[in-house]
């Protein structure tokens, strides 16, 4: 058996106690949302911390609701939580699909979205997505509450751009209109995903491509897009099929892909090809 | 034997429901790691960072002066020991002496309170060590310059398992190595008509029981008590009886419910380091693994084979010959006895009249390599049922009428000096292929793949048992076989009632402890329904024997004057239950009568192998050819088992093996890197899952009672393992043109064999 | 408070439907706390990195990986183990029973997980199909029986509590 670490357990009573904390213990303490990641980390030794602050207690954090023309996902919110949400499976079903094929379903139990993201694991599911969809993290610290984009947050592999002091509260995720279509692929072999691939197309009328954004994960050190890839992926639905190969490349460009035990970075860049495609075929409602 | 082929069972050959049933679904099973005795002490183990290096200096006394540490067990503290175990070669030190030979080995142990107190002193332990090359592969081991392993000579176990030499500590890295030879290959491959030749690789596989290696060890006035989770008892008794220079009377190793075994817990593991670590602290210590830890004590033997068949103008296989370098890592284990097997199971279950099979199995400055289910048969069927198809292919043959056309035949002495084939495999393949729609037509990208194997199973036969009869008619089973879960626990109080006509739940199981059960050499080479089977067959008979001569006795007539039947006896008029005779005999209702039975090599067991474990498995497969991922679609096994006791265990034993063996085919493989486990932990091991399992799965028995075991029977449990990955890998082949000889076929080596494939036939990419 | 020994925490929640009060340190996990303190080796210990399942219990009413689930979480809550399925009058649950039927265990090292897990499924689905009892149970590995006996056993357990809710 493998025991923790002794630690202290600390329990804000809200985020600025959170906050007061966080700032307190410096770099022997960390928030703890969960644990389906930390507790791993610390068990192996890879992480020492003497003081986790359990976040979970705030209350409101884990809520999933609308706000203006947003689905706000609390930081606290398991990804069972989402994956449960009725209003998460009928404003934004993606989210919900990909919450419910998170690790496995213990995990899913206890694993929130806001220790997911602030873990800044590279193989993170809804990090991928919620790069794709857009969305902004809202961050509270002692001086007050800020915004961050997900490439803002996400700093590097298990690191984020948070001060000592700030407490990543939720995401805003900007409501899909009638005209956008998302799809979430990933091609998995061990316990994490291999490569996960977020697709999200604004159609018009005449159901070609007004604008898209498109994330890959798992495969650099956070997930990213590709300003190349993008352009290449809007215009004419017929033209974007043609070119999905090109996009696939520049992601893959984007992401300087390494060999791991994971795959070859040839193996990778061809299956960031194939996913893509099948995203397309998706969102673009190809499969029949 | 008495001849029972027109017997009506009544208890035997039907699916009764698991002695440990109940207390397995109520969390109510003790395992070892459940086990708590008072005073107990916990040890943790401070393992090497370096493949290969000479431990220049420890400094434990800052983790000794801890609160709470009791001991630091280390390899130059070991006075009063003889610190090196293994029942093939004493090669290996219950902790490092002098050096490390593998990254991950135990150079000390904290014995403390607690666990977390123990693992919180290993940090203070300061080690100095001087790194020296590694070497991690079998071929380079075996250079003249390769950095040697072991200096010392090493004494041959006399329980290794086989008859000839151990040719390890000779001065070069090579552990062990075994050669056979008939006839003449090269005279056979000069004349073929067509020829194979190719190299194959069975990766290192990690067993994964669940249950992670645990011991709790106790040395007192007494002996040595030992609670472990080893599947054979008597062995590591065996061994640390020498460690302890004690009789084997004072060592007693009790095995209570083992969480899983698969060959991984089969000989001596953690035994010494923890009776060792309760020697030095005087105190009863538990020392439990975490899977981690598992994975840095025990894989399988990994392989690389070269091999090439022949065959004549009829089809016919005329000539095998295969070159063989196996990989024991830094300990010798049971892999001298893998050597031999594994060069034994290239040959069958085809009846080749010209042979030749040269093996080495090597040390390498890896985790230590001993056995796992299939026990060399998996590693070399690999080779060679992936190579009958390839020559089916070249020939235009249907590789399942071309196993047909070759397979050993009944009574067949397809193996010079070993017991003649006792399988049926025409029978079992047929079963699989129908069951598999073998000619029905096959959708795009689906691939269907047939294969069989024959071990030369069953051990050594060296087993005792007694069967006690009480006087209220219930009766106890005292066994030294451990229950792995395979469910010997209920096959053999099966055979118990059975015979002696009571019914199957007032027997009870008495298992696995040395200083209570007698001897059974070992749970494992699918020999405990055969041969421990066997035995309390006839200690039930021996036990109605004499209750056949107490009744003739209170009832004052001559033994041939009784009959026995169902239950008890009759004579005349009278009728009385075994109860009846031994109450009437003792005149009180209370006492026993034991029988007991011996099995030694002699008599039906006189020729080895007890048994061929044989078997036949097909699947089919769906292959994804943009991403490589092979999806099984269905599977089918046969068991050709002789008798099956309890079908629906025999069934179980068939589908656990073929799930194990589907897993090495397709994504199991320890790797190493830089010296280091790469992967050992589950988040980068991958086993099968729920949803890696085939929609479609057929399990047949053969039952033609044609084993030397208890009505008939033979063992089963391993055979569905060995033709798996061939099967995975010449499915493939079938659904996509592309041939990998490289298990596991992960997605990625398919998806490059299939782009290969096509660059060869001159395609483009799509 | 010492550095290295952190306060206490007494923990009071409800298991297997009584009332428990325990002392644990911060850092003990749920199962340490079941097996070491609560004698409660049901619960089974495999690979600690919340993948194999054997340490699956149900806190209120969902499977969490009691080998890395902080104990002081359950501070309040309701704990469901193995031990706590058998009826008083010491009938089987019908997952339990299936589980038996089906052979769909044979070192048993899995089923205490394994069948806490099918509950929280037919709990809170009590109908599923066949992709979704392997969706649920993708994350709870078994190496003895091939997972197709499992699957059945919940299956037939489904019906069986189907036909007991009449």
């Amino acid at each position: 058996m493998m025991p923790l670490r002794r630690f202290a357990i600390h329990r804000p009573a809200d985020l600025g106690e959170a906050a007061e904390m966080l700032d307190h213990y410096g770099d022997t303490g960390t928030l703890y949302a969960g644990g389906t990641e930390l507790l791993l980390a610390m068990r192996h030794d890879l992480l020492r911390y003497e003081h986790l602050i359990d976040i979970k207690a705030v209350a409101g954090l884990d809520r999933v609701e609308r706000r203006d023309g947003h689905l706000y996902i609390g930081a606290g919110a398991t990804h069972r939580t989402i994956e449960r949400s009725a209003v998460c499976r009928e404003l934004l079903p993606v989210m919900s699909e990909m919450e419910a094929n998170v690790a496995n379903v213990r995990v899913r139990a206890t694993g929130t979205l806001g220790g997911n993201l602030c873990f800044a694991e590279p193989h993170s599911d809804p990090a991928t997505l919620l790069l794709a969809l857009d969305g902004t993290a809202r961050a509270q610290g002692k001086s007050g509450e800020r915004m961050l984009s997900m490439d803002e947050l996400l700093a590097g592999a298990y690191e984020n751009s948070l001060a000592q002091d700030e407490v990543l509260t939720g995401v805003d995720v900007p409501l899909p209109g009638p005209s956008q279509r998302n799809a979430y692929l990933k091609f998995q072999v061990h316990e994490r995903p291999l490569l996960g691939l977020a697709l999200s197309l604004e159609l018009d009328d005449g159901g070609d491509i007004r604008e898209a954004r498109c994330a890959i994960g798992c495969v650099s050190p956070t997930p990213c897009r590709s300003e190349a890839a993008e352009s290449l992926l809007a215009g004419p639905a017929d033209s974007v099929e043609q070119r999905l190969q090109e996009a696939a490349a520049a992601l893959a460009d984007e992401a300087a892909l390494t060999d791991d035990r994971e795959g070859s970075a040839e193996y990778k860049r061809h299956l960031i090809g194939v996913l893509l495609h099948r995203a397309a075929r998706k969102c673009l409602n190809r499969d029949g | 034997m008495s001849d029972d082929k027109g017997r009506d069972f009544e208890v035997v050959n039907r699916s009764v429901p698991r002695r440990d049933g109940r207390a397995k679904v109520s969390g109510r099973a003790l395992y070892v790691s459940d086990v708590k005795l008072p005073g107990m002490a916990y040890a943790k183990v401070l393992r090497s960072p370096y493949a290969h290096a000479r431990i220049v200096s420890m400094d434990t006394s800052k983790a000794e002066s801890r609160p709470g540490v009791y001991n630091v067990l280390r390899g130059d503290d070991l006075e009063g020991l003889n610190p090196y175990f293994g029942h093939a070669v004493k090669d290996h030190p219950l902790v490092a002496i002098d050096k490390v030979r593998y990254a991950g080995e135990p150079v000390a142990a904290v014995i403390a309170e607690d666990e977390l107190t123990a693992y919180e002193a290993l940090e203070f332990i300061h080690v100095e060590y001087e790194e020296l090359p590694a070497v991690m592969e079998p071929q380079e081991a075996l250079e003249p310059s390769a950095p040697l392993l072991h200096q010392r000579e090493f004494e041959a176990g006399a329980l290794r398992g086989f008859e000839g030499e151990v040719t390890a500590g000779r001065g070069t890295n090579l552990c062990q190595e075994h050669h056979i030879k008939w006839g003449d290959v090269d005279e056979a491959f000069a004349k073929a008509a067509a020829v194979v030749v190719a190299e194959y690789y069975f990766p290192m596989a990690y067993a994964y029981a669940m249950e992670p290696y645990v011991a709790i060890a106790e040395v007192g006035d007494q002996g040595v008590t030992i609670y472990s989770s080893a599947q054979h008892p008597f062995m590591v008794r065996h061994d640390l009886k020498t460690i302890f220079d004690m009789p084997v009377s004072q060592i007693r190793l009790i095995v209570p419910f083992v969480g899983g075994g698969y060959g991984s817990k089969s000989y001596t593991k953690i035994e010494p380091l923890v009776s060792a670590c309760a020697w030095k602290a005087r105190r009863p210590v538990k020392l439990q693994l975490s899977v981690e830890e598992a994975m840095l004590t025990t894989r399988g033997d990994d392989a690389l084979t070269w091999m090439r068949t022949a065959v004549d103008a009829d089809g016919k296989i005329i000539a095998r010959q295969a070159k063989i370098y196996m990989n024991t890592g830094a300990y010798a284990e049971n892999s001298p006895l893998v050597c031999e097997k594994s060069s034994n199971r290239c040959v069958g279950p085809y009846a080749i009249p010209n042979v030749q099979i040269d093996n080495q199995m090597v040390y390498t400055n890896t985790v230590p390599a001993s056995s796992f289910r299939g026990f060399g048969c998996a590693q070399v069927t690999m080779a060679g049922e992936s190579q009958i198809d390839e020559l089916a292919a070249k020939i235009g043959m249907d590789p399942y009428e071309f196993r047909v056309h070759n397979a050993a035949q009944p009574k067949q002495e397809f193996f010079p000096g070993m017991r003649p084939f006792d399988g049926t495999l025409t029978q079992d393949l047929k079963i699989v292929a129908d069951n598999l729609g073998w000619k029905e037509p096959l959708p795009d990208g689906h691939g269907r793949s047939i294969g069989c194997s024959a071990s030369d199973a069953g051990a050594y036969p060296l087993t005792s048992t007694a069967v006690r009869v009480h006087a209220d008619g219930s009766a106890s089973l005292m066994i030294g076989s451990t229950e792995l879960g395979q469910g010997s626990h209920t096959v053999l109080p099966q055979i118990v009632a059975e015979e002696l006509g009571v019914p199957f739940d007032l027997v009870r199981v008495v298992s696995s402890d040395t200083a209570i059960t007698p001897y059974d050499r070992s749970t494992g080479a699918s020999r405990t329904t055969t041969l421990m089977g066997r035995a309390v067959q006839e200690a039930s008979r021996e036990a109605m024997e004499q209750m056949v001569r107490m009744a003739a006795d209170v009832l004052g007539v001559k033994e041939s004057e009784i009959a026995t039947v169902r239950g008890g006896i009759t004579c005349g008029e009278a009728k009385l239950t075994w109860s009846e005779v031994l109450t009437r005999y003792y005149r009180l209702p209370d006492g026993e009568v034991i029988g007991r039975a011996y099995i030694r090599k002699d008599g039906d067991f006189a020729q080895l192998p007890v048994f061929w474990e044989a078997a036949s498995t097909g699947i089919e497969v769906s292959v994804d050819e943009e991403t490589g991922k092979v999806t099984m679609e269905k599977l089918g096994t046969c068991g050709d088992v002789g008798l099956a006791i309890n079908p629906a265990l025999a069934e179980g034993q068939d589908i656990g093996a073929a799930t194990t063996g589907m897993g090495i085919g397709m994504f199991e493989e320890l790797e190493f890197d830089r010296n280091q486990l790469l992967n050992g932990n589950l988040l980068e091991y991958r086993l099968p899952r729920f949803s890696d399992m085939p929609r479609t799965v057929k399990l047949e028995l053969v039952q033609n009672r044609d084993g030397v075991g208890p009505y008939g029977a033979k063992g089963g449990g391993e055979a569905s393992l060995n033709s798996l990955p061939a099967n995975i890998a010449n499915a493939v082949y079938a659904a996509t043109g592309a041939r990998i000889r490289r298990a596991p076929l992960t997605p990625e080596k398919v998806w490059r064999a299939i782009r290969d494939a096509r660059a060869a036939r001159g395609e483009n990419e799509s | 408070m010492s550095k290295d020994r952190p306060a206490l925490v007494e923990l009071r929640f409800e298991l297997n439907g009584k009332d428990v009060a325990v002392e644990c340190e911060p850092q003990q996990t749920l199962s340490e706390v079941l097996r070491g303190r609560l004698n409660l080796t049901g619960a089974k210990i495999s690979c600690e990195v919340q993948v194999c399942g054997a340490c699956t219990v149900l806190v209120d009413a969902l499977p969490v990986s009691s080998c890395t689930y902080l104990a002081y979480e359950a501070q309040g809550r309701s704990v469901t183990t193995i031990e706590g399925l058998e009826g008083r009058d010491r009938t089987l649950h019908p997952i339990q029973q299936c589980f038996i039927d089906e052979f769909a265990f044979q070192c048993g090292f899995c089923t205490p997980g394994m069948i806490l897990s099918a509950k929280a499924l037919l709990d809170d689905n009590p109908d599923p199909t066949d992709d979704e009892i392997i969706h649920h149970m993708d994350g709870n590995l078994c190496r003895c029986t091939g997972y197709v006996p499992i699957l059945k056993a919940i299956r037939k357990a489904a019906a069986v509590m189907k036909e007991a809710r009449g």
